[in-house]
């Protein structure tokens, strides 16, 4: 017998005696416990339901931004409706006031620019930077229409050009009254809101009704 | 009978990973064997056997769906992962000093059991534990050509699949383990010659 066959004889006879090795049991029961847990994690039903999930909240969130757009495309044209009504409306009306230091300077007195015709074509703005509005009157002031400012008897107009603060308050109706104003006497008992215009002195100069 | 005793392994292991726990089982109890031997007779050692054979499984139960059945059965994939695993844990292993012979390591897994004849009995398994003991010493890529081919019995096509390489490497492979096989197992039997030729001059 060469060595040849002798060595393919060795291997035959080792790898006969190792063939009834094996992995032990407790392998298969650590894979198996192992594969429970990986396949509680992601299980093939709830994947399915996941994806639907997913496209129906997909589909609700289309349909919201859809039913957002056309609500607010109508409500857009709502607003510009209101406005050229209220352009449309007849100059006795109580007009809606958009510059109320405008206002009050023409009632404080203060003297208008030399060339008439230049005032008209393009209004000029004196900025007071002290006077505030509320953060919420631009806004406001699309829903509300208010009287011209009146005047308080004691106001000056140096004290107007150092600045001022308009303040929101409530008074009784029979106040308008006090500045010849017509009074509804069904509704003598409620409040009416009005804008006072607070110099920096403290003192209010002016005041305007808000309906 | 069960019905998936029929499923080749592919279907197993496609049914597997869509979360059927008795086609681990089957694929596990189908292949189990072949990969815990072949990692055994690379490395010599009952425990990376065992690790190595979990870990296959386990990469198999994460990532099974890489296995490309155009590429290769799911046997010769599972020896190729085993293959990877086992040479990362000897090259581990080799980093790491031993700091003693561990009993249950390296124990000799043969042992005389038949009672025909003992000393025949006795003689056969000295072989088999030389050969067992040579083929361990190889270097690793003509050992694991060694086992693929010699003790596992696996053709050369799927040989080279698992090694990645092509058949003509695997047969000059093989042909230069078994020339090293015979080399270190040579001088036991010079040896012996000697020591008996010594002991006729005593006597």
């Amino acid at each position: 017998m060469n060595d040849e066959e002798m060595l393919t004889r060795g291997l035959k006879a080792l790898a006969a005696e190792m063939e009834s090795l094996s992995a032990p049991d407790t392998v298969e029961l650590k894979l198996r416990e192992a594969f429970r847990k990986q396949n509680v994690v992601i299980p093939i039903t709830a994947k399915r339901s996941t994806s639907r999930y997913w496209i129906a909240a997909a589909v609700a969130a289309m349909l919201l931004i859809a039913i957002s757009v056309v609500a607010y495309r109508v409500n857009y044209r709502v607003n510009d409706d209101r406005k050229l009504a209220k352009q449309g409306q007849p100059q006795s009306s109580p007009k809606v006031n958009e510059e109320p230091v405008k206002q009050e300077q023409q009632v404080a007195g203060i003297p208008q620019q030399d060339n008439p015709q230049q005032h008209a074509a393009k209004p000029k703005r004196v900025r007071h930077s002290n006077v505030r509005r509320p953060e919420n009157m631009q806004l406001a002031n699309h829903a509300e229409i208010a009287t011209d400012f009146i005047p308080l008897s004691y106001m000056t107009a140096v004290n107007l050009q150092d600045g001022g603060q308009i303040v929101r308050v409530e008074l009784p109706r029979s106040a308008l009254a006090n500045f010849g104003l017509p009074v509804n006497m069904d509704r003598y008992n409620e409040k009416v809101k009005a804008d006072v215009l607070v110099g920096v002195d403290g003192l209010a100069h002016a005041i305007r009704f808000i309906q | 009978m069960n019905p998936k005793n029929d499923l080749n392994d592919s279907d197993l292991l496609r049914s597997m990973l869509a979360g059927d726990e008795e086609a681990l089982a089957l694929l596990y109890r189908r292949r189990q064997a072949g990969v815990y031997r072949f990692a055994l007779q690379m490395s010599g050692s009952k425990t990376i056997a065992e690790d190595v054979t979990q870990e296959v499984f386990l990469f198999l139960m994460r990532d099974g769906h890489v296995f490309d059945p155009a590429r290769g059965s799911v046997s010769a994939f599972l020896f190729g992962v085993a293959r990877n695993l086992v040479l990362r844990r000897l090259r581990v292993e080799q980093l790491l000093a031993p700091l003693g012979d561990d009993p249950e390591e390296d124990v000799p897994m043969l042992h005389a059991t038949t009672d025909v004849c003992p000393l025949e009995d006795l003689t056969r398994a000295e072989t088999i534990e030389s050969v067992r003991k040579a083929v361990l010493s190889l270097p690793p890529k003509y050992r694991e050509v060694v086992v693929l081919c010699e003790l596992q019995d696996v053709s050369y096509v799927e040989t080279a699949e698992i090694l990645g390489c092509a058949i003509g490497t695997v047969r000059s492979r093989l042909h230069r383990a078994r020339a090293l096989l015979l080399e270190k197992l040579r001088p036991a039997a010079e040896t012996e010659e000697t020591g008996a030729a010594t002991v006729r001059c005593f006597a």
